[in-house]
């Protein structure tokens, strides 16, 4: 029968697990995001280096077909700890500018039409909301970071053999950890200016100018004050301290990992504190 | 379905409910229990307090006996809210955005299309499901938060200020909707308003609210019944013997004057009774109406505007 005819009976049927239903929200957002021809393009653009690493450790691999080149260079085409933090630092490049792309259309539009009463009216709590517009941010950048560095050293674990993973395992777990600290950065970066600026470009603008300003006013300190710890407040340069100890690579000069990682973190509660107090479901005058 | 205990709701230093105890909607399924009360009397409070977005400071409120705070899940699972501002996702379709709602009230995907493309003809948005809800007109908008709101089949449905910003016709089909809830579907409504008429038409209770207390609760049935035992009678001839042939019927009068009466029927007696005196008292009926407190008297009497209402005096 032609659903027009039908009328309206209400649902009586088997309800979805409650835990799980917040990853509609995931599930839409995904679908919306991606029909946006400008997230498209910078995600199959963000394909491009990890396709050339392959075929970094493909010829790597393959020393046959570098008879040709002197012995310096092929010492240089090595697949170790540098060659995948370089890997790193650009993927992780493009995931800040597809969080600035993706993450504040995400709340921001919830906020401006006023959509969180309806949201939160339903067996959803604000921390499972953010959980899932978090999931969307990390789950859309990991395309483009963690997942091609496990499958390129997935590649190079192929290649190389058994002995090369047995010496340099730790690449692949300090990758796929350092990319989540990052994502986790970068999410709560695009979700909380997405909470506090309403506008969709301008939240973006201050997406991306959060990482250059703090880049810039870490370098300020740094030069004027003569210090060597005024890099802590830029997330780019701690979070780079990590990768290095991570994937066994010398850290910069400045402050170690442990203070790095203890940056990160108070960055991290400001960050969620932000989104605590924005996403709420009314608005009170008090 | 609704019970409040003691409940006060603070916003900052400002005390805005203020310890509000009673017990709505418990007659049954299919029942709807009108919120009246003039800007500032505390009704949204409530509202978003039963939902969870405001915090008690004290007492408590539970949902369908769920409590508000500690399993406001669960409650949630239960109850549809149709807010009274704007509240939708503007680039998304009709139909995407009620389906992903019901995907998050519990229904499978499947299930949630189905029950989206029913809902949306049911409330006449059928032909612009596939449209985006900006481009909707602001009666298409409210009937879309409509959409939303039932689509999952709740037990209680919280409209607040469902008629706002509606034309006549739009108004009337949503009235009718309402109606069709709670006879047809069994669900209980909650319906937040200042428009006495639409609380009137689809409500079984009232409650009227003043500076965050709750100055009046009635059966809106019950009025119904015991005010229709009032009548405003006008007659021409001898009507001398009337008072006395009155309680014949078990009915009192009131002579006005120039043949006017008004008569307090007692439980059980119909007007038929008072058709049937005045035929045997060879009287010519002029005028016969059944006076009726309105809602507008009861809310203006619990405002403080009236000191009693006019059926009251002629009973006395």
């Amino acid at each position: 029968m032609a659903v027009y005819k039908r009328g309206y009976r209400r649902y009586a049927g088997p309800l979805t697990g409650s835990w799980t239903r917040f990853l509609v929200l995931p599930r839409y957002a995904w679908r919306r995001l991606y029909q946006q021809r400008l997230v498209l393009l910078l995600t199959i653009v963000a394909f491009v280096w990890p396709l050339l690493c392959g075929g970094f450790i493909y010829l790597s691999n393959h020393v046959e077909l570098l008879q040709g080149l002197d012995q310096e260079f092929k010492q240089f085409i090595q697949v170790d700890g540098r060659f995948f933090s370089v890997f790193m630092y650009v993927q992780a490049g493009f995931a800040v500018f597809l969080a600035a792309l993706a993450g504040p259309s995400l709340i921001a539009p919830d906020l401006a039409n006023n959509a969180l009463p309806l949201y939160l009216s339903r067996p959803l709590t604000r921390w499972t909301y953010a959980l899932a517009r978090l999931t969307v941010l990390v789950g859309m950048l990991s395309v483009v970071t963690w997942i091609p560095g496990l499958i390129l050293f997935g590649l190079q674990v192929g290649l190389a053999g058994g002995s090369w993973f047995r010496a340099n395992w730790t690449l692949g777990t300090g990758m796929f950890l350092g990319f989540v600290i990052w994502l986790l950065i970068l999410s709560l970066v695009a979700m909380a200016s997405s909470a506090y600026v309403k506008w969709r470009i301008v939240a973006a603008a201050v997406s991306l100018a959060f990482f250059f300003i703090l880049s810039g006013v870490g370098a300020m300190i740094q030069e004027v004050l003569r210090v060597n710890w005024g890099h802590i407040i830029n997330p780019a340069w701690t979070v780079n301290q990590i990768w290095c100890v991570l994937l066994g690579v010398p850290v910069l000069e400045g402050p170690g990992a442990g203070a790095s990682a203890i940056a990160l973190t108070v960055m991290a509660l400001l960050l969620v504190l932000v989104i605590e107090r924005k996403l709420r479901p009314v608005e009170v005058v008090k | 379905m609704i019970e409040l205990e003691n409940l006060t709701v603070k916003l900052g230093r400002r005390e805005i409910l203020h310890g509000i105890s009673c017990r709505l909607g418990v007659s049954g399924k299919g029942k709807a229990v009108g919120l009246l009360g003039p800007n500032g009397a505390g009704k949204s409070t409530l509202i978003l307090t039963l939902l969870g977005f405001l915090r008690p400071s004290a007492g408590r409120a539970s949902i369908l006996g769920f409590d508000c705070r500690r399993r406001c899940s669960e409650a949630r699972s239960r109850i549809g809210y149709m807010p009274e501002n704007d509240s939708f996702i503007g680039d998304m379709s009709a139909v995407t955005f009620v389906r992903q709602m019901a995907e998050l009230s519990g229904l499978p995907p499947e299930a949630a299309l189905e029950k989206t493309h029913q809902i949306l003809f049911h409330v006449g948005l059928g032909e612009a499901r596939y449209r985006e809800l900006r481009t909707y007109s602001l009666g298409m908008k409210q009937m879309a938060k409509l959409a939303q709101a039932i689509v999952h089949g709740p037990e209680l449905v919280i409209l607040d200020e469902p008629t706002n910003g509606l034309d006549p016709a739009a108004r009337r089909r949503m009235l009718k909707l309402i109606t069709e809830m709670k006879n047809e579907q069994g669900m209980n409504v909650l319906v937040c308003s200042h428009l006495l008429r639409d609380i009137e038409q689809v409500c079984d209770e009232a409650v009227i609210m003043k500076d965050g207390r709750i100055v009046h609760h009635c059966n809106l049935e019950e009025e119904r019944r015991s005010n229709r035992s009032f009548v405003e009678l006008e007659v021409t001839g001898d009507d001398s013997h009337l008072r006395a042939a009155l309680p014949d019927i078990g009915a009192e009068g009131v002579p006005e004057g120039l043949g006017r009466w008004r008569i307090v029927l007692p439980p059980g007696v119909e007007v038929d009774a008072i058709w049937n005196l005045v035929g045997r008292q060879n009287l010519l009926v002029r005028k016969l109406t059944h006076r009726r407190d309105s809602l507008e008297e009861i809310f203006l009497k619990a405002m403080g505007h009236l000191t009693h209402t006019p059926g009251e005096r002629a009973a006395n």
